[in-house]
């Protein structure tokens, strides 16, 4: 197995609280890898230690074999890791645009001063950040409202509009932070289908969190269930749908 | 025509001094700052001037000060400004909110305690003979307004480029911005210097336009009163500093004028004289009340523009 | 220093000191309360000083409106300080009614409130100029009967103290217990707690708001006037401007304690107060530097104050 991110022994300690306990996995390239669990199972947590919001208490964290455990987010996506986040954190006073814009901020250069005189160089390099701002806002169908302040759009616009985002940073892996959320089941259908398209469009490898067991157990390649911050299955969707810890975990819930 | 003019030619370049101090408290916040550190560097700025011109670069009495002198001045206190706004910076911008807010008080403060007791910057009594590179106070306009539109130029473009996007980003969201890949502390770092260089500078200019310079230029008093023209202006246009930085400038002018409208009650025309600063802050509460956005805000601008393409 | 003069400076700094603290606990009660920093502290500080000059029935000067008036009658010293700080309580709920209520009411942003009590703080400080003009005042005959200095020593070791610092210090450890007993022993004062604490939770529990920020900025006020006169009376009322540096080393006393923190303004206040007593007679030009200067160490490293707690943001 080729694995693209290698948690090792990932620990997370609030205070008293242990929120992520011990957990290692591997996320391997191309796949797509469902981190399911109950409320407060520590999902979130994880996410917020692979995206270096959080710091682990102890643990390695590995991304194309270089160790990132200590990076800061900032240089995290600069490594090709992009998120979503489950209480959507859209830029919202700005436009969708912008939104994207900003997202590709890291594989642009222009600096202060040549983006104040507008150089070739830099009139270029907007051109492009535009353009392709406005491919990923039709992807998600969003490009006619493109100079809308995103403050305004419904949820599930602002959750496309999000993964858009995310996708804007062109990254190699993608972590989704329940993207169903709020969704009906017609909507989850479809946004199944816009995950597994956006996987083969830009060779994407994602995890992501969801509660819609369906969902997961449809999309996912592999599943791993976290329960009270320790990771209690790792397999196959029917390997995890079989496990007698997880149907304990979600029976006792 | 000209008679005005030259009646209010101290006016006029104060209004564009105000215009530029509030652009410079107005980088910061571009990046979500808020920084009232501008005092401090406008008071450097001034004795950076002050110093080489009166120390430094010293004329015969009578003549003209050399004018690409005055631009090197200029240069000199922006780049003085930029670095110590880069040593100061690197631990204040890990502060957020109220506590950026409280350590740049402390900065303006410590720098007015340094100047009163330094030889350098002339103790309590200042600096003061400060020579004059123009006839009148108006021709300072050369300077100052060139200055405005140069600054305003490269604020609005700034604000349209992808610079002044990471500075929004932060402003919105500094958490997301990180994990959109920009780097919340050199990215802060970057306006927090531009708006101290900028401050810098119109301190050089400044004391040369008021001839003396002492530890009442660039005190607390001058960081909430730039801190209003941005607010009241509006904080979301690089417009908003400068029509409240003009405006809330002239208002005091202004009303002191109306004090001499035919007519008047002797009660009314002793307000309206002595009493205008009371009225001065009864506005700036009305207009937090009433505009809260400031009175310049991007909905109107679009606003402006339809009508304008319409 | 010898030791003798070490114990002087401490113990006059801890008078200076604890008027500090009085003042700081005016902005960290708001702050606990609303999480923004009023502003207009610093002009109720001012305008304490000036209603307690009045309350005693003196004359004002020749400039401003009020120009060689007087009230008919005349408080003695106690009861104008007390009278003083009441009306500047008074003060500091009309500047809560206009300045943030409105703000508060349509879930305005802090900023503006801040800059909001700005305003209410240009205009307070520009009334009093117009009503009384720019000159100094200092309270006539106020410690009337009292020596001007107190031997307060042991053995033979002498420890002679300015009578009006130790008057400051006594009446400023009065209000410090007095507001102790308030905040922990009724149940208004437990209340204030209880919504500075969380609150959502507080008004869920059917706790009025409102009424519990009007009386916050009332006691903040009376604690700014107190302040006010009590600093006024160590070294006259200096005009209108009289309460902005004094207002900033509040400043520096909220965060050195932690803002909102109660135990933590005192002691913060106690501190500056010593530290710049402690500042050697040749560098007395810095000492107005000297707590801004904490204020910055503090802040780069500690920003959560001596006595602040700590919070962890939610993702």
């Amino acid at each position: 197995m080729n694995a693209l991110l290698q948690v090792d022994g990932l620990t997370r300690r609030f205070g008293g609280l242990i929120a992520v306990n011990n957990v290692s996995f591997e996320v391997a390239t191309g796949e797509i890898f469902g981190l399911i669990g109950p409320n407060g199972a520590g999902k979130t947590t994880l996410f917020n230690l692979i995206t270096g919001l959080t710091p682990p208490s102890s643990g390695h964290l590995r991304y194309k074999g270089a160790d990132i455990t200590a990076a800061k987010p900032h240089q995290i996506a600069a490594r090709g890791i992009a998120r979503t986040f489950q209480n959507i954190r859209l830029f919202s006073g700005l436009s969708a645009l912008d939104n994207i814009r900003i997202a590709q901020h890291v594989h642009t250069h222009t600096g202060i001063l040549a983006g104040v005189l507008r150089t070739p160089a830099a009139r270029r390099e907007e051109q492009a950040v535009r353009e392709r701002a406005l491919e990923l806002l039709r992807l998600v169908h969003l490009e006619q409202r493109a100079d809308e302040a995103v403050g305004g759009f419904s949820y599930g616009d602002q959750r496309r509009l999000e993964i858009a985002r995310a996708l804007a940073l062109a990254p190699e892996l993608l972590l989704l932070d329940e993207p169903g959320a709020g969704m009906n089941t017609n909507e989850k259908a479809a946004l199944s289908d816009f995950i597994r398209h956006i996987r083969e469009q830009f060779n994407l490898t994602i995890v992501l969190i969801e509660h819609h067991v369906p969902l997961v157990m449809g999309l996912c390649d592999r599943i791993a269930v976290l329960n009270f911050g320790e990771l209690i299955a790792l397999g196959s969707p029917a390997q995890v749908q079989n496990d007698p810890a997880v149907i304990e975990a979600y029976l006792g819930e | 025509m000209d008679s005005f003019f030259n009646q209010y030619g101290f006016l006029i370049v104060s209004m564009t001094f105000s215009a530029l101090l509030a652009l410079s408290l107005y980088l910061p916040l571009m990046a979500g700052q808020l920084s009232l550190a501008s005092p401090a560097f406008y008071a450097i700025g001034g004795y950076i001037a002050a110093v080489l011109s009166t120390q430094i670069f010293p004329v015969e009495s009578g003549a003209p000060f050399p004018l690409e002198r005055l631009l090197l001045e200029m240069l000199i206190a922006a780049a003085v400004s930029g670095v110590l706004a880069l040593l100061v910076g690197l631990p204040a911008l890990r502060l957020r909110g109220v506590y950026l807010a409280l350590a740049t008080i402390a900065l303006v403060e410590i720098v007015r305690v340094l100047s009163l007791n330094l030889e350098i910057t002339g103790k309590a009594i200042g600096i003061f003979g400060i020579p004059q590179p123009f006839a009148t106070k108006l021709d300072y306009l050369w300077i100052s307004g060139v200055l405005l539109l140069v600054s305003a130029f490269f604020v609005y473009r700034l604000e349209h480029s992808r610079m002044g996007r990471a500075f929004a980003a932060l402003r919105e969201d500094e958490l997301a911005a990180g994990a959109m890949g920009i780097n919340p502390t050199t990215t802060k770092l970057l306006a927090f210097v531009l708006g101290a260089m900028l401050a810098g500078v119109v301190g050089a200019v400044s004391a040369h336009f008021l001839n003396t310079w002492n530890a009442r230029q660039g005190t607390f008093d001058a960081s909430i009163l730039i801190l209003a023209y941005v607010i009241i202006g509006g904080s979301r246009t690089f417009l908003g500093p400068i029509a409240g930085g003009l405006l809330l400038t002239a208002l005091p002018e202004v009303l002191r004028a109306l004090a001499g409208v035919p007519g008047l009650p002797p009660l009314a025309v002793s307000f309206l004289q002595d009493g205008r600063l009371i009225i001065y802050g009864v506005l700036i509460v009305l207009s937090t009340l009433f505009f809260p956005q400031g009175l310049i805000t991007p909905a109107l601008l679009r606003r402006w523009n339809r009508k304008g393409r319409a | 220093m010898n030791l003798a003069l070490f114990f002087q400076q401490v113990v006059n700094g801890l008078a200076i000191g604890s008027v500090y603290a009085i003042f700081a606990l005016g902005y960290t009660l708001i702050f606990s309360i609303l999480g923004i920093i009023n502003f207009a502290h610093s002009a109720i500080f001012t305008l304490g000083a000036y209603f307690t000059y009045a309350l005693m029935g003196a004359r004002f000067g020749f400039n401003g409106l009020l120009a060689q008036t007087a009230l008919p009658f005349g408080l003695p010293f106690p009861l104008a300080v007390l009278g003083g700080g009441l009306l500047a309580g008074g003060m500091g709920v009309l500047v809560e009614r206009a300045a943030f209520r409105p703000l508060r009411n349509r879930g305005a942003d802090p900023l503006l409130m801040l800059v909001s009590s700005l305003g209410v703080a240009v205009a307070l400080v520009n009334i009093i100029q117009y009503l009384v003009g720019a000159e100094a005042y200092s309270y006539p005959n106020a410690l009337a009967g009292l020596p001007p200095s107190i031997n307060l020593g042991v053995g033979g070791v002498p420890l002679i103290m300015r009578t009006v610092l130790v008057v400051i210090f006594i009446i400023s450890m009065l209000i410090l217990f007095a507001l102790m007993r308030l905040m922990n022993h009724t149940k208004a004062g437990k209340a204030l707690q209880a919504v500075a604490e969380d609150p959502v939770t507080a008004s869920l529990l059917g706790i009025n708001t409102d009424r519990l920020i009007l009386l916050t900025f009332f006691i903040s006020g009376f604690l700014g006037g107190i302040a006010g006169t009590l600093v006024g009376l160590s070294v006259t009322i200096t005009g209108p401007y009289f309460g902005i540096t004094f207002g900033l080393r509040g400043l520096a006393v909220l965060v050195l304690g932690g803002l909102g923190s109660i135990p933590g303004a005192v002691v913060g206040g106690l501190a500056i107060g010593i530290v710049e007593a402690l500042v050697p007679p040749d560098l007395s030009g810095y000492k107005d530097a000297v707590a801004f200067a904490i204020l910055l160490i503090v802040l780069f490293f500690r920003p959560q104050g001596l006595l602040g707690r700590t919070f962890i943001q939610k993702v």
